[in-house]
């Protein structure tokens, strides 16, 4: 207990024995003067000198010990609305914790679930792609045959041929869904990201109207291991998405940072490894999604694109590439203001 | 002209390939599974046997590496359009139970054909 203790504990204490010990000083200096004027004053008042005495005794005593426990109750009062203040920040402390943590585990629970349903669609297009390959299978191969047994400057020789035309072009689709489905074993090897997105960007270059600027801040070297050529599928399509969302004007942004092993930021997501990861953020500043679009974004054959100008299987085929990388993507987005594409890749240790 | 077994579970498929190997000139002994070709087989030689992978009763994994044990001297041809797992994965494990070469459908037949006519005289190292 010090005396710069805002609550000075000591303080009742101090005042009791002040005023007991000054009690018995005063009742002791009565005493004295009794005693020496014992002949004048035979009587103080009406009353003896020895009950004056035990009087002030009695009285001095009671004082002391009355503003004592009145200062300690007071004290002891002002302590509990502290220790109440204390409890009240720790239990706003523990609540605000909790809803994060909330918080942090139905985002888990999302991912989890989102990455459930992807793989659940994944499974019945592997199947439906394995069914779709045996029917037209019979579809091109009967059409081959009837092929030989008509004249080749005939009609039906050349519808025969556009029958074939429209099977190869299932045949290519079935391909599609089968990378969306398949885990294929493609060869990683460690690529640096900035040239792997330069190199995505110069692809791209082409196919960009003039007025859609694209912005590429590079950061320091980062090594991932990877598949080049799947990155660069990953990239050319949320860019490519980027540019059809902005009707010919505006600008895509790309950004990529480290996220230390240790950064809260990674705790969002369920399948994060205990090491650090290359952030790529692009952001496009077209018209956005609503929240129903954003949900459904990385689904196979989900698309918003008029029939004919999108599959809805390249988004879907980003997600199952990133999977691959035991990677992240996440999207933000906003009707009217632009999208973001978040991805974490797991950066290779060491050399 | 070759004996040909062709072993395929999808009805389809299966007449497809009996009409276009038959207008190739090659004899087809078809079954409609796995179980189905060992059956034919103690009857039958065939030259080459055209297999797919994925069939109820006996899958074309069991079929390859039983027929290659008890008739070793047969051609194998596998085929799958995948499933759940890549076909090439299927594939690649048929060949390296015995089958000569193998196809992802849908197949091009004329590739098939002529794979068929390379293994028919010999020439196995030019079939890929």
């Amino acid at each position: 207990m010090t005396s710069n203790h805002p609550q000075r504990m000591w303080l009742p204490y101090l005042i009791a024995v002040i005023g007991i010990m000054g009690t018995f000083v005063l009742a002791y200096l009565i005493k004295e003067d009794v005693q020496l004027n014992a002949n004048i004053h035979p009587t103080i008042g009406s009353y003896h000198p020895t009950v004056v005495i035990y009087m002030v005794l009695f009285l001095g005593i009671g004082i002391s010990l009355l503003v004592t426990i009145l200062i300690w109750m007071i004290q002891q009062s002002r302590l509990n609305a502290v220790r109440l203040n204390l409890m009240n920040q720790d239990l706003q402390k523990s609540m605000a914790e909790t809803l994060h943590a909330e918080e942090t585990k139905s985002k888990l629970e999302i991912a989890l679930l989102q990455g459930q349903k992807l793989q659940a669609m994944g499974t019945l297009a592997g199947g439906i792609a394995h069914d779709f390959n045996n029917l037209l299978y019979a579809i091109i191969g009967y059409a081959e045959l009837s092929r030989q047994d008509v004249d080749k400057d005939s009609i039906t020789h050349k519808n025969l041929g556009k029958v074939l035309d429209a099977a190869h072009r299932g045949q290519e689709l079935v391909g599609r869904i089968l990378t969306f489905s398949r885990r294929q074993h493609h060869d990683f090897a460690p690529i640096e990201l900035k040239t792997t997105i330069e190199a995505a960007l110069s692809l791209l270059k082409p196919t960009i109207p003039a007025s859609v600027m694209i912005h590429f801040d590079p950061a320091d070297e980062q090594i991932i291991l990877g598949n080049q050529t799947q990155i660069h599928q990953v990239l050319v399509n949320i860019i490519n998405n980027a540019v059809d969302a902005m009707d010919g004007e505006g600008s895509v942004n790309i950004h990529i940072s480290t996220i230390p092993k240790n950064d809260p930021f990674l705790h969002a997501f369920p399948n994060i490894l205990q090491q650090n990861y290359s952030k790529i953020e692009i952001t496009d500043t077209g018209h956005g999604m609503d929240q129903p679009t954003m949900e459904r974004i990385f689904e196979p054959f989900f698309t918003t694109k008029e029939v004919g100008k999108g599959t809805g299987l390249g988004m879907s085929i980003v997600h199952s590439i990133i999977q691959e990388h035991q990677g992240e993507i996440t999207v933000t987005s906003q009707l009217g203001h632009g999208t973001t594409f978040m991805i974490l890749l797991p950066m290779m240790e060491g050399n | 002209m070759a004996n040909i077994l062709l072993v395929e579970d999808d009805d389809l498929v299966r007449d497809m390939l009996t009409q276009t190997l038959e207008r190739a000139s090659h004899h087809v002994i078809s079954a409609a599974n796995g179980e189905e070709a060992t059956e034919r087989l103690q009857n039958e030689k065939p030259d080459i046997m055209v297999t797919d992978i994925i069939m109820p009763k006996k899958s074309g994994i069991t079929l390859i590496s039983e027929v290659k044990n008890r008739h070793p001297h047969m051609e194998i041809i596998a085929i799958s359009g995948g499933g759940r797992l890549d076909p090439t994965g299927y594939l690649d494990l048929s060949e390296s139970l015995g089958a000569s070469v193998s196809f992802e459908k849908p197949i091009d037949n004329t590739a098939l054909l002529m794979a068929i006519d390379l293994l028919l005289h010999g020439k196995k190292e030019n079939v890929k």
